[in-house]
């Protein structure tokens, strides 16, 4: 009796270790969010090094902390599935750049903004976490900003940004699906105008 | 729009959409049913009015190009920060009543009291709304609709609908925002004057160029990187109402929580 007691205290701690090591570490999540912002603000934002330099930096930056073919895979949709292995790769290669360049462009509005982190979510996905943060705004309510982040042995990455509700990942996905189903060029239409965005963004930023 | 609010109109719109269920053809072509309580899939749109919407959308953006943009502008040429940070802070002000009222209907009394002070306080102390001093005072700003209030009581939102210069809606904000427009306090005062229209208006033409300036940026961004401009801003629109819509803290990330492997 006591040897069967034993054995299923055992059992069950051997049952609580899989589930913990199933569930995503909030405090690590947390860390691993917060090191990205703050090094976004100090390394680059408030550092003293020239715009080329910038780019630079948040690009590498950028390009690691999320999972951009993830992401990619992801705001393609149900199109994923019927492309072929090379739209697939160069959809996810010019998805990449134009992030990098919209991003680029639009991180100097946080200046002088802060991330106050509250708490996290769990997600109904495997691997996957919430990390909740609020940016608080000049005369308005706080806004509300949670990373998603997904954790893969034990390295982290962002895989979608939900600003006040609205998740990045789905209104892409939202819009390419509907420019696919309007296009009879389909995919490859879509990558020919994602790759005329990335020239707009580049000519703009040359002015 | 009439003075007089027709409550009985209202009303009577609610009741119409207070089916419990509906099928409903997605943007995608898909005939899906959407049940509020159902954990439907937020990735496809409920847009059967498509084919008027977009002609809508157009039309709206042309305005916009044209006219509200370009004043915004200059609006944003001829104002300092300072002064337009003033302005928002007064418009704001206007709503704590819509906040206290929507408040106490959701059934949080210390919001709606918090609400309430805010309002008296700013509108005195604070000269008209222009400084945040309950907000100094640890009173903070917390918004909130007959919108709101509807879709926590699981009204139904109804499709995505685009309307002429209003832009996007959806049956259920359409009604809440008559209602909310009942008690703005500058439609109060001025609703018993024959000539109440003009500073009305003046005070709605503010409102709308006030606030299409403070999002210059954002718009012009989602216009430089968007393939379809109409489904981006149908997007962004429906995902941010969905929090209000039959939800609590515990299931608010159903609505963003998308499962990669479906």
């Amino acid at each position: 009796m006591r040897k069967g007691l034993f054995l299923s205290l055992v059992a069950s701690m051997f049952f609580m270790a899989g589930v913990a090591k199933a569930d995503v570490d909030p405090v690590k999540a947390t860390q691993f969010v917060k090191d990205v912002t703050a090094q976004g603000i100090e390394d680059i934002i408030n550092a003293n090094v020239s715009q080329a330099e910038k780019d630079k930096r948040f690009a590498k930056l950028f390009s690691e902390a999320l999972d951009l073919d993830f992401i990619g895979q992801f705001v393609l949709g149900r199109n994923w599935k019927a492309a072929t292995d090379s739209q697939k790769a160069e959809f996810i290669k010019t998805y990449r750049e134009l992030n990098v360049k919209t991003w680029s462009k639009r991180f100097d509005e946080f200046k002088g903004k802060a991330f106050i982190f509250e708490d996290t979510t769990p997600s109904k996905s495997k691997g996957q976490i919430f990390v909740n943060s609020v940016v608080p705004m000049n005369q308005q309510e706080p806004a509300k900003v949670v990373w998603r982040v997904k954790e893969t042995d034990g390295k982290y990455q962002v895989v979608d940004i939900i600003i006040e509700n609205v998740s990045l990942a789905i209104t892409a996905r939202n819009e390419y699906s509907a420019f696919i189903k309007n296009n009879s060029g389909g995919i490859d239409a879509l990558i020919e105008d994602l790759k005329n965005k990335i020239k707009q963004t580049d000519s703009t930023a040359a002015k | 729009m009439t003075k007089k609010l027709p409550l009985f109109f209202i009303l009577g719109l609610l009741f119409a959409f207070d089916v419990k269920a509906v099928e409903v053809t997605t943007s995608d072509g898909e005939k899906i049913t959407i049940d509020e309580n159902a954990d439907y899939d937020v990735h496809v749109s409920n847009d059967p009015w498509e084919s008027f919407n977009r002609p809508m959308f157009v039309f709206n953006h042309t305005l916009d190009v044209y006219i509200l943009k370009p004043v915004a502008k200059g609006y944003r040429v001829v104002t300092t920060q300072g002064i337009r940070n003033r302005v928002i802070s007064v418009l704001s002000n206007l709503k704590e009543p819509l906040a206290t009222v929507n408040h106490l209907l959701q059934g949080e009394p210390v919001n709606s009291v918090t609400s309430l002070g805010r309002f008296v306080v700013n509108s005195t102390l604070g000269l008209a709304g222009m400084f945040d001093v309950a907000g100094g005072w640890g009173w903070r700003v917390d918004k909130t609709t007959f919108d709101h209030t509807l879709g926590k009581y699981c009204v139904p939102d109804g499709p995505y609908l685009v309307l002429p210069f209003m832009g996007s809606t959806t049956p259920r904000a359409l009604v809440a925002k008559v209602a909310d427009g009942a008690l703005d306090p500058v439609y109060l005062a001025t609703l018993d004057r024959d000539d109440g229209w003009i500073p009305y208006g003046a005070y709605a033409m503010i409102g709308a160029v006030a606030f299409r300036e403070s999002v210059i940026e954002l718009s012009d961004d989602l216009e430089r990187n968007s393939v379809d401009l109409y489904t981006t801003y149908r997007s962004v629109y429906l995902q941010n109402k969905a929090k209000y819509n039959c939800i609590n803290e515990d299931n608010i990330t159903d609505l963003y929580d998308f499962d990669f492997d479906e």
